[in-house]
């Protein structure tokens, strides 16, 4: 009797998340990659034939360097949340439950604000004559106001800012299943702190840590509207190239194509945080 | 004039969703580009409520129009020039039909029938405006600024605007050196591109947002700037000064023109008649500081707006003065190309 009960149920839920997959993930996706292997046409924006033309583009030196100094920007600000976000995760993980759940709530707080909102208040705190820099000369610190907004500091800025939360859930997670008995036996066994920090705090965070990194790295090279709102435009992101040629050159073809790079990048990212899950996993059976 | 037209494009589309018995107009106009007492006054005189979307550039409208075509979104658009040739040829728009426009013939002879829309088939102009010099008197010194070319000067290092608009900035850059501004030679295009290159590292923003904003946020001293932004600038900044470039300001026309599959085809004509009655034409531009280009509006404009120099410039002002044209879909390649190399160039 259960199991005629549960079985119409098990069903609906697999078709709900299986099509939910396959017309929300799956089809957006097959549409960018058979985007990026027509030819631009401008009139109708695709025709055939069928090219890797769209590819081969992408290594032309312009967008070579693009594509590098927005993946430093991103790698900056990854670090940037990293150094910010693995101590604050591991305090969180320390403090009381209720503490902690007011904390997270307190980070998810400005996600009910839209993120585009959320680059112009920063703008405002950048700005000449905006509030970090009154606030220093009013104290006297400096003489000139400090040239912050529109430039690659401000870019990076707006990264960390936005994608934080990003890096510290995952690491709060693997601090929340470190067990303080694994630190105690460490401690009880002669290692000193940074020892115990090392051999045993590291390996067991490092899950945590490749997730953040996959979660802030690849979507710090897409947000395209931080650096229009707060580099001028100037400093320029893979997400800022893809904008431009689906909205100004009208080239779906090879917007489509930079953008298929970022998702097998992405994908590689992945595969490799796969295997150094597997790699911990049999060294932790060992 | 276009505030938040990045929010257009990460927010879903407002489509009118008011209730059935109110009559809904789908205005898709760059921002700040029509005052809201207008949009009022049309619903208080028709009852047709108003729905006003933004964007930042031609090119997003055009994608955009185009996009959408067949689900008819906007029953209003308002491209410049070079663009309504353009949708014209790719059958985009719907023809105008004049006999239900009483207030056609009011509108400047100079500024009709033009080639890029023969009898204004398919087009109403809405406002003209020039994109000329901007600096803030307090700030850059003595020297006079009288020329695109002073742009390149060492005293203005890191602090210079550029409006966020290709065809804008590689007019300057064309003109710099003697050629046309709609030059379709890819020889002149590059040489443009190098000759904005050394402007580059002095370049602290593109704005096409609100381009006076940078100006009065205290970023930037000089540089680009479109006339009506100068004028509602220099509202809230008195030292912020307009100039019309020895090598020739660039004039721009936007018109209204109604997309093929719109909607609300009757609505859109009456709004495009509303605008041209005399007292609204003058208003907007009064408001806004860019020009009408109906004569009956002129004669009723606000002293002090019609003789402001800025709105309204004198002959001797448009000399070397060049409309934008369209360059086609391969001369775009080449500007295209070029642009994105000037943008990531560091």
């Amino acid at each position: 009797m259960h199991n005629s009960h549960r079985q119409p149920f098990r069903t609906a839920v697999l078709v709900l998340v299986w099509g939910w997959l396959l017309v929300l993930v799956l089809a957006p996706n097959l549409l960018v990659v058979g985007t990026s292997v027509l030819t631009r046409d401008p009139l109708s924006f695709l025709s055939l034939p069928l090219t890797l033309e769209n590819y081969a583009r992408l290594i032309d030196p312009l967008y070579l360097e693009v594509f590098l100094h927005s993946l430093y920007m991103a790698a900056v600000t990854t670090v940037c949340c990293l150094v910010i976000g693995y101590p604050f995760a591991w305090a969180l993980s320390r403090l009381s439950k209720r503490q902690q759940t007011l904390l997270i709530f307190l980070l998810i707080v400005p996600f009910w604000t839209n993120s585009l909102v959320r680059t112009y208040a920063l703008k405002l705190l950048l700005a000449t004559n905006g509030l970090i820099n009154n606030g220093l000369l009013a104290i006297g610190l400096i003489d000139e106001p400090l040239t912050l907004l529109y430039t690659e500091l401000a870019v990076i800025i707006g990264l960390v800012y936005l994608l934080l939360p990003f890096m510290i859930l995952p690491l709060y997670s693997v601090f929340e299943d470190l067990r303080d008995e694994l630190l105690l036996a460490s401690h009880d066994l002669g290692a000193g702190r940074w020892p115990t920090f090392i051999h045993v705090v590291v390996p067991l965070t490092l899950p945590g840590v490749l997730a953040g990194v996959l979660l802030v790295l690849l979507p710090a090279m897409g947000l395209f509207f931080v650096a229009d709102i707060l580099g001028g435009s100037r400093n320029l992101l893979v997400g800022n190239v893809i904008k431009s040629q689906f909205l100004d050159a009208r080239d779906w073809p090879f917007g489509a194509a930079a953008s298929v790079l970022l998702t097998a990048a992405m994908a590689l990212l992945l595969f490799a945080h796969r295997l150094s899950r597997r790699r911990l996993g049999e060294e932790a059976e060992v | 004039m276009k505030k938040l037209a990045l929010a257009g494009l990460l927010a879903v589309t407002l489509s009118g969703c008011g209730s059935d018995d109110q009559q809904v107009l789908n205005l898709y106009n760059w921002s700040e580009y029509m005052p809201q007492e207008v949009l009022d006054r049309f619903q208080e005189e028709t009852g047709i409520r108003v729905v006003y979307t933004t964007y930042d550039s031609n090119e997003a409208m055009y994608a955009r129009i185009k996009l959408l075509d067949d689900s008819g979104q906007y029953d209003l658009a308002v491209p410049s020039t070079y663009y309504v040739n353009k949708m014209r040829n790719e059958g985009l728009l719907t023809p105008i039909d004049h006999s239900k426009l009483s207030n056609y013939g009011q509108l400047d002879p100079e500024l009709t029938n033009l080639n890029i829309d023969p009898d204004n088939a398919y087009s109403i102009p809405y406002l003209w405006g020039t994109t000329g010099l901007a600096y803030d008197a307090s700030d850059v010194g003595e020297a006079p600024v009288t020329a695109w070319a002073d742009l390149w000067k060492d005293d203005y290092s890191g602090r210079v605007m550029l409006t966020n608009d290709m065809r804008e900035v590689f007019h300057i850059g064309l003109r710099v050196l003697g050629y046309s501004g709609n030059s379709t030679n890819p020889q002149e295009i590059e040489a443009a591109y190098n000759k904005l290159t050394e402007l580059m590292p002095a370049v602290r923003t593109f704005n096409s947002d609100a381009p006076r904003m940078p100006y009065l946020e205290g970023e930037t001293d000089i540089g680009m700037i479109w006339n009506g932004e100068a004028v509602m600038g220099k509202a809230d900044m008195p030292s912020l000064e307009y100039v019309y470039p020895q090598e020739g300001v660039i004039v721009w026309l936007d018109s209204f023109v109604i997309p093929k599959n719109a909607k609300n085809v009757d609505a859109a004509h009456q709004f495009i008649d509303f605008v041209m009655r005399p007292d609204i034409s003058a208003l907007i531009s009064e408001d806004i500081g860019y020009a009408t280009p109906n004569l009956a509006a002129r004669e009723q404009l606000d002293p002090a707006v019609a003789n402001d120099r800025a709105s309204y410039p004198t002959a001797v002002d448009l000399e070397q003065s060049e409309f934008q044209e369209d360059v086609g879909d391969e001369a775009l390649q080449v500007y295209t190309k070029y642009w994105e190399l000037l943008k990531a160039g560091r």
